[in-house]
This record gives structure tokens, C-alpha cells and sequence, in this order.
């Protein structure tokens, strides 16, 4: 009896871990989304209005939820105080301090950084052209990370439950 | 009341020295510790920070041991006087100068570029001079009495070299007229301040004095913005500054003709001067303007060389 409790209970616990798995997976993608969208809300405003970027994230701040608020808003405070010279330097230091509770993966870390490369040393069209070309490489990115999790998913779930009668083989 | 004053003056050094290099700020800083006769700062690459006081020229901090100002730091006084955002002020910049928080002018110089013989925008800024806006409450007292009949302001014309306090002065008729004293009933005052020097608008909100009734478009071009407030905000008096373009002279003689009264300023030497510009003479000499002030470059801002009614007669002079 002891024994099939056991074999039930590793069960459980190995197929939850795969289930957990998917479940980053899809939060990631989910998360890849949000920042896309955050990033077309600021194409958006900056299109729409012309507004100086604090003005902007101010703005955008507004309508997105935590932690990207806060984030937008740090950068937005941090350019007001012109303590620190340097768009980009305030960009990366927000985006290290804020965004890092996330867990992107360096190469996603790397590519949330670029916009401080271009973002308010462009005259208005490029700038729009460029933010564009960012937004439909983030698309790529994003459509990478769906083609993989569909297969991602089905091999976390099918993992967690063949290791768990692995270890019960082991086991028993 | 003393303490808010000295608080505001603060607020307003700060403000300036916010949007220069730290290095600079702190050349700045050494020198002086308020705004008080300051008039201009200007820098140039690989030239001494040079300030004007009371009308006088100064190298900083010393003229033995000038700070020489940086390509870096040129290019950092930019980031922080766009907001790290040129695109924003891509339309300034094609004039050469932009408007910060509290008014202040920032003038720019450096290579043009052009596109289809316009000029599409500045680059590699060599040279900032940022003008100090000086709000001086109360410098139209004297002017007040001339430019009104029956308690009405009348149809004014103020004619102005650069840097003799025109736009310091309309400031201070707008806050006046709008508020109402013994010579004006107050009334609503519409003003376009198509670069922001008037009310100095940080998002929208005016940061200088303009009265309690008066209703302000920023950034706006001033003959769409005079056309835009008759329709939409009636005004009783319409103010703008530095009228130029025969767009500008049509918009005024229509709002003239929808029963606005209108002042105005234009930059000139003289009566004959203004007489001789294309639309404007032509206004001129119809008579539509009921009051010119011609002002001069004295030892205060918005001094007075002269008054003069509709039909050029002599009504003040210094």
C-alpha cells in the first residue's frame, strides 16, 4: 500500500514539475508580448503626440500594468532630474534594476536595451521607421518562442511523467 | 509672501542651471547663486562659458582661467534641453531656437541642413545662447493708461528691436488686463504663444503669471491659433507676440473684424519702420490699429520711447 502511495505521490510531483515548465514557457511568451506591446504603445504616443520621451513614458506608464509601469516611470523621473548624462545610460540602468525580477533570458535582456541606442537621437521619421524595424524584430523573436513552446510543451509534460515512472522503476 | 518669492526665483535658477552640463552648472553655481540681472548664457564649442549681467559681458569663472566648453558637453547641454529628444522639437530647431520650462529662449547655431531649399534641420551645434525669460510684474503700469478707452484696451501695436522686453512687457499687459485694474475691466484674454515664451507652458499649464482669465494655446502657429480661440474659447482680447508672415497680419484683421481687440508686437526700429512692411504698412495706414508703443533699449525692460495713436499723433514719448 505504502509502496503505491509512494509511486503516486513521485507521479504527481514529477508531472507537476513538467506542468510548472509549461507554464514559464507560456508566461515568457506572454511577458515577450506585454513588452511588445509596450513598445507600440511608445511608437504610438511619440507618432501621435511629438512629445518629449519623459512626457511619453508618463504617459504609457499610465495604461500598463506593473512592473513595466514602474519601470517607464523610473526612466521618466530619471530623465527629468538630468542628473545622469546620456539617454542610453538611464535606459540600461532601469531597464537592469526593473525588469531584471522577469528572468529574461540575456539575449532578450540585450534586445529590451537597444531602444536606448536610438530612442531620442533620431529625427521624428527615422525614429519611426526605426522603432517599426524594432517592434517587427521583436515579432521574430516572439514568433520563435511560439514555434519552440508548442514542441517545448509537449516534451515537459511528457518528461515529467516518464521520469516519474522512471524513478518509480528505480524505486520499486 | 517674501518666502514664496524666494522660493520661485530658486525654482527658476534651478531650472536653468538643470539644463546645462553638470560641468557647467557647476562654473554656473561658483559665480552665482540666483537669476537676478542675469541675462544670457552663452556657449560655444571651444570657447570660455560667457554670461551677460545688468548688460555686461563675463567669462567664467575667471578671464585668466576660462572654462573651455567640450564637444560632450554641448552635445550633454542638448540632451537635457530637448529631454533627450530632438525629434520633439525638430520644428524649433528649424528656427533655430527652441522654449524651455519657465520660457526661457535657447537659440542654437550649427550646420543646416537642407532639404528642397528649406531648411529640414539643425545639426552639430556649436553654439547655445539661452536667453533668461524675466517675468518683471507690473513693467505695463505705465503703459496701461494710454493703450485704454472707456475701460476697454484698445487695438495695440507694440514695436520692438529684438531684446528690448516686448515680450516681458505683453506678458505683463495680458496679467493685467485679465485681471482688471482701474483702467481695464478684466476680461478673458486669448493668447497664442506659438513658442511658449509667454506663458512659458510646461505641459500645457502656464508657468508664468498671465491672469486669472485667460486661456493660452502653446505651440500653436499664431495665425491657426487666433482663428481656433475666436471660434472656440471667445476671447474679448486676442495677444500675440513677433507677428511676421502676411498670415499672421490676415488672422489679426479678421479677429480685428469678429469684435476682438488685438495687441500685438512686431519687431522694428520705428513708426516708419512698421509702415514700411509689405501687409502690415498697409494695416497701418487704414488705420486699424488704435495705439502703437514703440519701445527702445533702456536701462529696463519694456522701456518706452514712445506712444502714438491711430493716426501717428504723439500721445507719450520719453
Amino acid at each position: 500500500m505504502q509502496k503505491v502511495i509512494g509511486a503516486i505521490l513521485i507521479l504527481t510531483a514529477t508531472s507537476g514539475a513538467g506542468y510548472v515548465y509549461c507554464r514559464e514557457l507560456k508566461t515568457y511568451l506572454e511577458r515577450m508580448l506585454y513588452l511588445r506591446y509596450v513598445f507600440s504603445l511608445i511608437k504610438g504616443e511619440i507618432a501621435y503626440t511629438h512629445a518629449p520621451l519623459p512626457d511619453v513614458f508618463r504617459e504609457v506608464a499610465g495604461r500598463i500594468k506593473k512592473p513595466y509601469r514602474t519601470w517607464l516611470l523610473a526612466v521618466s523621473d530619471a530623465l527629468e532630474t538630468r542628473e545622469e548624462s546620456g539617454f542610453a545610460r538611464v535606459w540600461n540602468r532601469c531597464a537592469d534594476r526593473y525588469l531584471k525580477p522577469l528572468g529574461m533570458k540575456p539575449e532578450h535582456s540585450i534586445l529590451f536595451k537597444e531602444p536606448g541606442t536610438f530612442l531620442g537621437s533620431l529625427e521624428r521619421t527615422t525614429l519611426d521607421h526605426t522603432l517599426q524595424m524594432y517592434l517587427n524584430r521583436l515579432d521574430l523573436e516572439i514568433e520563435k518562442i511560439r514555434e519552440g513552446i508548442a514542441a517545448k510543451t509537449r516534451i515537459g509534460r511528457c518528461l515529467g511523467v516518464m521520469s516519474g515512472i522512471f524513478l518509480i522503476v528505480i524505486l520499486i | 509672501m517674501e518666502r514664496s518669492d524666494r522660493r520661485e526665483k530658486t525654482g527658476k535658477y534651478e531650472q536653468i542651471l538643470g539644463i546645462l552640463a553638470k560641468s557647467i552648472r557647476k562654473v554656473i553655481r561658483e559665480e552665482t547663486d540666483s537669476l537676478d540681472g542675469l541675462q544670457e548664457i552663452r556657449l560655444r564649442t571651444g570657447q570660455p562659458v560667457r554670461i551677460i549681467r545688468d548688460n555686461r559681458e563675463k567669462i567664467l569663472p575667471s578671464e585668466a582661467e576660462p572654462h573651455i566648453i567640450t564637444k560632450e558637453e554641448l552635445r550633454e547641454t542638448m540632451d537635457y534641453i530637448s529631454h533627450f529628444s530632438l525629434y520633439a522639437y525638430e520644428n524649433e530647431l528649424r528656427q533655430g531656437f527652441l522654449t524651455v520650462e519657465g520660457g526661457h529662449r535657447v537659440g542654437v547655431a550649427g550646420k543646416v541642413i537642407m532639404e528642397k531649399d528649406r531648411i529640414k534641420n539643425i545639426q552639430y551645434i556649436s553654439s547655445v545662447n539661452i536667453r533668461i525669460s524675466h517675468e518683471v510684474i507690473g513693467c505695463a503700469d505705465r503703459l496701461l493708461p494710454y493703450i485704454t478707452k472707456n475701460m476697454q484696451v484698445c487695438h495695440t501695436l507694440i514695436i520692438s528691436p529684438p531684446c528690448c522686453g516686448k515680450t516681458t512687457l505683453i506678458r505683463d499687459l495680458i496679467r493685467q488686463i485679465s485681471d482688471g485694474n482701474q483702467y481695464v475691466k478684466g476680461c478673458s484674454v486669448g493668447v497664442v504663444d506659438e513658442r511658449s515664451e509667454l506663458g512659458g507652458c510646461y505641459l500645457g499649464i502656464a508657468q508664468n503669471h498671465l491672469g486669472s482669465r485667460t486661456d493660452i494655446l502653446d505651440c500653436c502657429p499664431k495665425a491657426e491659433g487666433m482663428i481656433m480661440l475666436i471660434r472656440s474659447m471667445a476671447p474679448q482680447v486676442i495677444a500675440v507676440d513677433e507677428i511676421g508672415t502676411s498670415e499672421d497680419i490676415h488672422a489679426i484683421e479678421y479677429a480685428m473684424q469678429c469684435g476682438c481687440k488685438l495687441i500685438a508686437s512686431v519687431h522694428g526700429l520705428d513708426m516708419d519702420e512698421a509702415k514700411k512692411k509689405p501687409v502690415l504698412g498697409e494695416m497701418i495706414r487704414r488705420r486699424m490699429f488704435e495705439r502703437y508703443v514703440v519701445l527702445g533699449n533702456g536701462t529696463h525692460p519694456g522701456e518706452i520711447r514712445g506712444i502714438y495713436d491711430e493716426r501717428g499723433s504723439v500721445l507719450c514719448r520719453k
